[in-house]
């Protein structure tokens, strides 16, 4: 059987900060190219780290996490910045665009990080998906909330990553922002073929998923499939 | 007491290491202020140690330029007066291998002098082999009663014995009966001054009146501390310039200090904005930042005085070489830390702070409630900003520039420091342009790798931080690159000088370092014997002898002017006819006087002088003004024979030798001191003379570049703390980058840059900055403070040297912020808001 794109086989996580935290117990999930899986659960129950596992910024305790059937905790440190560069693409609740740089900029900063040539037009290409070419020159704080969440869409699947990892995406976006980055996030999977695995609070959001995972205390609690 | 834990202490306390480096910076600036000011209060008011221990219970003080007759002591102790008058000689005696000391001729006969703490020689002191020594020089030479002492006065090695050891604080000197003195100093009837003790219940007024009455017009009648003052105004300019540049690392630890509230106001612009959201006033907010500013600088200031107290032991020495090698005789006094001093320091460390931060306690003040803006539109407010300050720095460079022209305000150049400082102001206020033009031109270059990219984008929109970081590195660049070039300018226009004022081949002069103002005489038989050495074409004898004028010390000198004018080459001010005016001068009351002699006192070509010589007034007409880079306490000088006209008998104090064309000067300079082994005159050929000359100009800067060391390292440790603000400040958008794929040595290498860009951008800046700043200290500090014409010649190799090492150290300060950058935990940062 070929490998899953992203698989966590018994993945555990207990932080130390004077006594062990446990955030994640037992969590095994497989993930396909082409899906939208989304993660449900109340604040604290684990998702934001469940997120960093699956793209590869934090390793489990206990568990693999399997990229193509690869463990992250065995990758060496230059393996892992060339994972994220190519591989994966994030989307965070709070935008998270570089004040310093122009929205154009922006985008292309993952291309540039990877050393990648002809970046300007691919930045250019992954803009106007977004809808927002004609915003290229400007700095992000002269944008909108929902502009500013595009163009950090833009900017996670600019490299064509595998998988794209979205923190609450629409969490900080009223209904008529939320739509459009709800729409670019599944055309992600549908037109590029990446693994979206995205954590909501969001009915909406949810709605696009056709996997959805019901977290609570760390645990799986449910998994609902469209 | 509870906003004031959370908003200021708590933050200081997290970011202790930034606290640390900031209070260090404002340590090391006091501490330069305070060590300048102990160390130069040390060895200048050490002279006084010396001359008024001695001078004991003396009320006035006789005095006159080329000596005063001893015939006066008979007409003056015949007034109708209750005083007592005794006859003092001054000189300098040369202690084989040990150095040279203060030599006192009085009169042990008459009675026991007042100055030898009332202790009367023992008998025999009236001998002349006899000597006094004071217990401070007899402790360091290891002698008692009894014992013998070696000593060279005017080039005659003589045999003492110790008859008495004496107590007189720390001073050093030896004494003799004045009439030995006399004899051993070849000085018959004539002393160096009478000193007048009036006795309790005479009418002091009356005294003075009696006195003045029947002395000659050209005599001097002064107070005792008199020659104290003038040697404290002699040096009035020498302190306050170096006072000037010990307030660079103030100035760039007030850069510090602003840039520390400007980034605590930053940094908590959500809390202020939240403060103020739950009732919290303006007029508190602005109190806490305030506070926070005093707290870094009185701590800052007490490490300061205590460093400052520190670093004052190892700079007095520095200073006294210079005072020693240019004005006057002085040992090192032990530096003393008062009170007040230490109140002064704290004071002056918390004022830098207050005022550097009232700036951006102000900014604090403008947070609404509602607005916690964030870094990219603040950020953005600051680049619209830039317009206004380039129109202020614009202003400021005018005022700076009107500033530069004013006359000096008491002898001292205050329209230049005002210019300096509004200089400072300008260059500071340009900064956020230069970086943004820079930015502009180097965008292409920048753009090309993803670190510079970031480092160049984020130094032009942190504008409002990097600026001040600019400024102070800046400053302090500007600071070594100005003194560098003045320094340096000097130093060239000293060697130009020296090439053409040393014509001789030779110099003869009595053996042993004599001190400023001393001038042992020459044995008479000594030019008499260089006359008539074979290969010897001519000899200049040269008298010097200090005098007074207008309350100030100077040096009057005299030369045979038809040698100067035919084998010198003095240089006369521009327009001046050096041949004419030197055939002008012998047989006749004319002088010339040196460049700074002519500026202090601001006399010019065809103006009359009035010298009291002798008994004398004598009116000399100035003939020209010459360039002299020996002294800034000036020179007048007369051809030999107007000297001896006034002055009847003086030796010449030093020769310089001419040799016949072809002569080999070895073998004159080995005939000459084998014909004059029996005296203690030393030969020396003109590349020797020239080599002292350049050590001592360059042992008188040392302590200047000492001063501009910790300039520099106080702004390295502010270009540290700002890089490492700047991280702290950025963490959440340096994590991103790790999430975006960045690796921890593109992260490094992005905060490098930014320091490499900073270095860059500072170190242009400081350059046109340091170059604008060196004009003023040629043109107008150095001219208004010493009198003298430096020409410009800036250092280029040493500047470029400089510069380098500068911007190498910078990017060095970036090593720590950027090992922080590149160890942040990118989930930690990410998820903090």
């Amino acid at each position: 059987m070929p490998a899953s794109r992203l698989e966590l086989r018994g993945v555990s996580k207990t932080y130390t900060n004077g006594q062990p935290i446990p955030v994640l117990h037992d969590i095994s999930l497989a993930l396909e190219p082409g899906t939208v899986t989304a993660l449900l659960g109340r604040s604290g129950c684990g998702k934001t780290t469940l997120l960093n596992l699956a793209g590869a910024m934090d390793f489990p305790t206990t568990g693999e996490v399997l990229i193509d059937g690869r463990s992250t905790s065995s990758l060496a440190e230059s393996e892992l910045t060339a994972l994220r560069r190519r591989r994966v693409g994030f989307v965070f609740q709070f935008f998270q665009l570089l004040p310093t740089l122009t929205v154009l900029e922006n985008v292309e900063l993952p291309l540039l990080l990877s050393g990648a040539r002809n970046t300007l037009s691919a930045a250019r290409d992954r803009l106007a998906w977004v809808g927002l070419e004609e915003k290229a020159t400007v700095m992000p704080y002269q944008l909108s909330g929902g502009q500013m969440q595009r163009v950090a869409v833009a900017r996670a699947l600019v490299h064509s990553p595998d998988i794209l990892i979205a923190d609450e995406p629409t969490g900080n976006l009223d209904t008529a922002s939320s739509e459009p980055i709800l729409a670019l996030l599944r055309q992600a999977a549908a037109r590029f073929g990446a693994t979206v695995l995205m954590a909501t609070h969001s009915a909406e959001a949810a709605a696009i998923a056709g996997t959805r995972v019901h977290l609570r205390d760390g645990r799986i609690q449910s998994i609902e499939r469209a | 007491m509870k906003l004031l834990r959370t908003l200021i202490l708590r933050p200081l306390r997290r970011d202790l290491l930034r606290t640390l480096l900031t209070l260090l910076a404002v340590a090391l600036g006091v501490a330069v202020v305070v060590a300048t000011d102990l160390a130069g209060a040390a060895a200048t008011g050490s002279f006084r140690s010396s001359v008024e221990t001695l001078v004991g219970s003396t009320d006035l003080r006789i005095m006159a330029n080329g000596g005063v007759d001893e015939s006066w002591i008979g007409r003056l102790t015949s007034l109708p007066i209750d005083a007592h008058f005794s006859p003092v000689i001054e000189a300098e005696a040369f202690l084989p291998g040990i150095g040279s000391t203060t030599l006192y001729g009085l009169d042990f006969v008459a009675n026991a002098p007042s100055s030898t703490t009332g202790a009367a020689p023992e008998t025999g002191a009236e001998s002349d082999n006899a000597v006094v020594v004071s217990r401070a020089l007899a402790r360091r030479l290891h002698l008692a009663a009894g014992a013998a002492l070696t000593a060279v006065l005017n080039s005659r090695r003589r045999q003492f014995h110790v008859v008495q050891i004496v107590d007189a604080k720390s001073a050093e000197f030896l004494a003799l009966d004045i009439a030995a003195a006399q004899r051993a100093l070849n000085r018959y009837g004539t002393l160096d001054r009478i000193d007048v003790t009036i006795a309790p219940g005479e009418d002091f007024a009356r005294a003075e009146r009696a006195i003045r009455g029947i002395l000659p017009p050209s005599y001097l009648l002064e107070k005792p501390g008199a020659r104290s003052e003038e040697n404290q105004r002699m040096l009035r300019a020498f302190r306050w310039n170096l006072r000037i540049l010990s307030y660079i690392s103030l100035v760039v630890g007030a850069f510090l200090i602003y840039n520390a509230i400007s980034v605590s106001v930053v940094r908590r612009r959500a809390e202020i904005g939240v403060l103020r959201a739950l009732g919290a006033g303006r007029g508190a907010v602005f109190g806490l930042f305030l506070f926070e500013a005093l707290l870094l600088g009185a701590i800052g200031a007490i490490l300061g005085v205590g460093l400052g107290r520190l670093l004052a032991g190892g700079t007095v020495n520095l200073i006294a070489g210079t005072v020693n090698a240019l004005y006057t005789t002085s040992r090192p006094a032990p530096v003393s830390l008062s009170f007040a001093e230490i109140c002064t320091g704290i004071l002056a460390g918390a004022a830098v702070a207050f005022a550097a931060a009232f700036a951006p306690a102000r900014e604090a003040l403008r947070v609404a409630p509602t607005a916690a803006m964030s870094r990219g539109a603040h950020e953005h407010q600051a680049r619209l900003r830039w317009r206004k300050a380039l129109a202020g720095s614009v202003i400021l460079a005018g005022l700076a520039l009107a500033a530069s022209q004013a006359v000096p305000l008491g002898g001292k150049p205050v329209g230049g420091y005002v210019a300096a400082l509004l200089a400072v102001g300008a260059a500071a206020l340009a900064a956020p342009a230069l970086i943004l033009a820079v930015n502009r031109v180097t965008r292409q270059l920048l753009n090309r790798r993803v670190e510079t990219l970031l480092a160049g984008r984020s130094m032009a929109v942190s504008l409002a931080r990097t600026s001040v970081v600019v400024g102070a590195l800046a400053t302090a660049i500007a600071m070594m690159a100005s003194v560098g070039i003045m320094v340096g300018s000097f130093r060239q226009t000293v060697l130009l000088w020296l090439n053409v004022q040393l014509r001789a081949d030779l110099y003869v002069r009595p053996a042993g370092r004599s001190s400023v103002g001393e001038y042992p005489d020459l044995p008479s038989e000594v030019t008499g014997i260089l006359r008539s050495t074979p290969g010897v074409a001519a000899v200049d004898d040269f008298r010097a002898l200090e005098f007074h004028y207008r309350g100030e010390r100077a040096t009057f000198g005299a030369s045979d002017m038809e040698i100067v004018r035919r084998f010198g080459r003095l240089r006369f001010l521009p327009g001046e006819d050096r041949d004419a005016i030197l055939r002008l001068l012998p047989g006749s009351d004319r002088a010339i006087v040196s460049e700074p002699f002519a500026n202090h006192f601001g006399v010019h070509a065809g103006d009359r002088l009035m010298l009291p010589i002798g008994g004398k007034n004598v009116t000399l007409a100035i003939a020209g003004i010459y360039y002299d880079y020996s002294s800034s306490q000036g020179y007048v000088m007369v051809d030999r024979s107007t000297l001896l006209r006034y002055l009847p008998g003086q030796p010449a104090t030093s020769a310089a030798v001419y040799l016949e064309p072809g002569a080999d000067a070895n073998r004159v300079r080995r005939a000459i001191q084998l014909r004059t082994a029996a005296y203690a005159v030393a030969v020396a050929p003109n590349q020797q003379l020239r080599h002292d000359a350049i050590v001592i100009f360059d042992r008188t800067f040392a302590i200047t570049w000492a001063l501009e060391a910790v300039a520099i390292i106080v702004a390295m440790l502010g270009a540290a703390n700002s890089l490492l603000a700047l991280v702290l400040d950025r963490r959440r958008e340096l994590g991103l980058l790790r999430y975006l794929g960045a690796s921890s040595s593109q992260i490094r290498g992005t905060i490098l840059t930014e320091a490499g860009f900073l270095g860059l951008v500072a170190s242009l800046l400081g350059l046109a900055l340091g170059f604008a700043l060196s004009l003023l200290l040629i043109f107008v500090v150095n001219k208004q403070s010493f009198g003298w014409t430096i020409q410009f010649y800036p250092p280029r190799e040493l500047l470029f040297g400089a510069l380098l090492l500068v911007w190498c150290v910078t990017v060095l300060a970036g090593l720590y912020p950027a090992r922080i950058a590149a160890r942040l935990n990118p989930i930690d940062v990410i998820h903090e808001e």
